[in-house]
């Protein structure tokens, strides 16, 4: 409630001269006057849309707080190229963020301004961006399911190391009925009608399928393998990232993905610990985004005049606590 | 959210921000749904593109760190420094701009300072329990769990793969 009823005692509120002469208006009576005091001086959805988002800045917190903390209590975590995140991406991602941050103020002004034409406009364009955002982050999310990356087995294909387990994975993988039937293809397939780089990969292919299955294994070999299915990318020494978007420049990609039916067990380092809490905040994320969305695409079916700028306003928090979220998730997630 | 409570807000002056001009016009707008008069003439589509400028500004140079002009690439320590101060001042500025609160009357501090609070707390909490876990392991645990040897011996891998591939040329 955004008022609340103040007894307030004569002589101190704004019509003291009518009591000071010893009359009180017609009441009859002498019982303390009651006068309504707004409890705080904003309007009641902007101080449910506050209590609500100071609610979310604890839900959020926790999920930040935890994820820092897992990362940096882990020995090792991956780095952005070990699990497929591009940098580019995800900063224009924030670009496009902040944008509809901008759009959604601007149909906030444009409202106040009794001019619902722009107000619709700039509605329109923020709902645009963030649904563009989601896209993006769709495609982002299907680089990691492409590359095996799920939150959860079965379905994720990571390993945290190349041990006996990630071995016997991937010979689980190589004596799949379907993919004994594909390699035999795969081996019958005469060389001029493959690639150079299929050529060259199912000689690798073949070496490994060897070397799992032989007796005398190593811990060594099984981190070839793990190389030789998804390697890890490395930065330069320089620094330099060139190349280094989809894997490998050319022909060090792996067999993984050269040969996408093959998905066989990858091993990435602190994987799994990542994608959980990648996948958990970044989808939460989403959610929050797609709440905004459902939001913008009601806010559409009004007037947008200054009658509506409140609506507008609340609608503006809630999205530019959004954007807040994902100003710090960009950095944590992809620049640490 | 009525018009009647926000002119009832406008009607109780001595309430809004310390130092705002006691609103005695406020009958103007009476027509108008403004709000707490924060918005005259203080936000402006000027401001809000400067503000916009500084965050795009902001976040090309928290890109920088991924640059190769970025000089620290061996210290990771100051790139996060660096990213987490930008990031904060990103924060403060879409917080005091876009959501007014530079403008608002102080009930914004009984709303974030409490929370702000608890959201610090949530995270230090976190920090023996979760942060540490992995101070003292179980042998099960530590044989299964990642660690930088398991990096190496993949990093042992990958060169060794990129020298069988510098001799292959030669052998042909």
């Amino acid at each position: 409630m955004n008022a609340s009823a103040i007894s307030l005692p004569h002589g101190h509120d704004g019509h003291s001269h009518s009591h000071d002469d010893g009359h009180h208006d017609g009441h009859g009576h002498h019982g303390p006057v009651l006068q309504y005091q707004p409890g705080l001086p904003l309007s009641r959805g902007k101080l449910i849309m506050w209590l609500f988002l100071s609610t979310e800045i604890m839900f959020f917190a926790a999920l930040l707080g935890s994820y820092v903390v897992l990362r940096f209590g882990a020995p090792v975590w991956p780095k952005p190229h070990h699990v497929h995140l591009s940098e580019p991406i995800g900063a224009f991602n924030t670009f496009v963020l902040i944008c509809s941050s901008v759009t959604i103020v601007l149909a906030l002004e444009s409202a106040r301004a009794n001019k619902a034409g722009q107000a619709k406009l700039w509605m329109l364009l923020t709902l645009l961006l963030g649904t563009l955002f989601l896209g993006v982050k769709g495609y982002e999310y299907q680089a990691k399911f492409s590359h095996g990356i799920f939150p959860q087995s079965p379905r994720s294909r990571i390993y945290e190391k190349p041990d006996l387990y990630y071995g016997s994975a991937v010979r689980a993988r190589l004596g799949d009925p379907v993919i004994i039937d594909k390699l035999k293809e795969l081996d019958d397939t005469p060389a001029d009608k493959l690639t150079a780089e299929q050529v060259s990969a199912r000689a690798r292919l073949q070496q490994i399928r060897k070397m799992v299955a032989s007796p005398e294994q190593q811990a060594f070999d099984l981190a070839v393998v793990a190389d030789q299915v998804m390697p890890l990318p490395t930065e330069g020494p320089g620094g330099s990232h060139a190349g280094d978007g989809g894997g490998h420049g050319g022909h060090a990609s792996g067999l993984n993905d050269i040969f996408p039916w093959l998905k066989l067990p990858a091993v990435i380092p602190g994987g799994n610990m990542w994608a959980s809490t990648y996948f958990l905040l970044t989808g939460f994320h989403a959610i929050h985004v797609l709440v905004g969305l459902i939001v913008f695409t009601i806010l559409l079916g009004y007037k947008l005049g200054p009658k509506d700028a409140g609506k507008i306003e609340n609608a503006g928090l809630y999205w530019h606590f959004v954007d807040l979220v994902w100003i710090f998730l960009f950095p944590l997630l992809y620049l640490f | 959210m009525s018009d009647h409570d926000i002119h009832a807000a406008h009607a109780h002056g001595p309430i809004t921000r310390v130092g705002d001009i006691p609103a005695h016009d406020d009958h103007d707008h009476a027509g108008h749904a403004h709000e707490s008069g924060h918005d005259q003439g203080h936000g402006g589509i000027g401001k809000y593109l400067l503000v916009f400028l500084a965050l795009c500004g902001l976040t090309t140079m928290s890109f920088l760190t991924y640059s190769s002009v970025w000089p620290w690439r061996d210290q990771p320590h100051v790139g996060w420094a660096f990213m987490m101060a930008v990031s904060c001042t990103k924060a403060m500025l879409v917080v005091l701009f876009f959501m007014h609160v530079f403008w608002e009357a102080n009930w914004k501090y009984v709303l974030t300072i409490p929370a702000a609070m608890m959201a610090i707390f949530l995270a230090l909490m976190l920090v023996p329990d979760v942060g540490m876990r992995n101070r003292m392991v179980s042998q099960e645990r530590a044989l299964h769990m990642a660690r930088t040897s398991d990096v190496r011996l993949m990093e042992q891998a990958a060169e060794a793969k990129a020298l069988a591939e510098l001799a292959e040329p030669a052998a042909h």
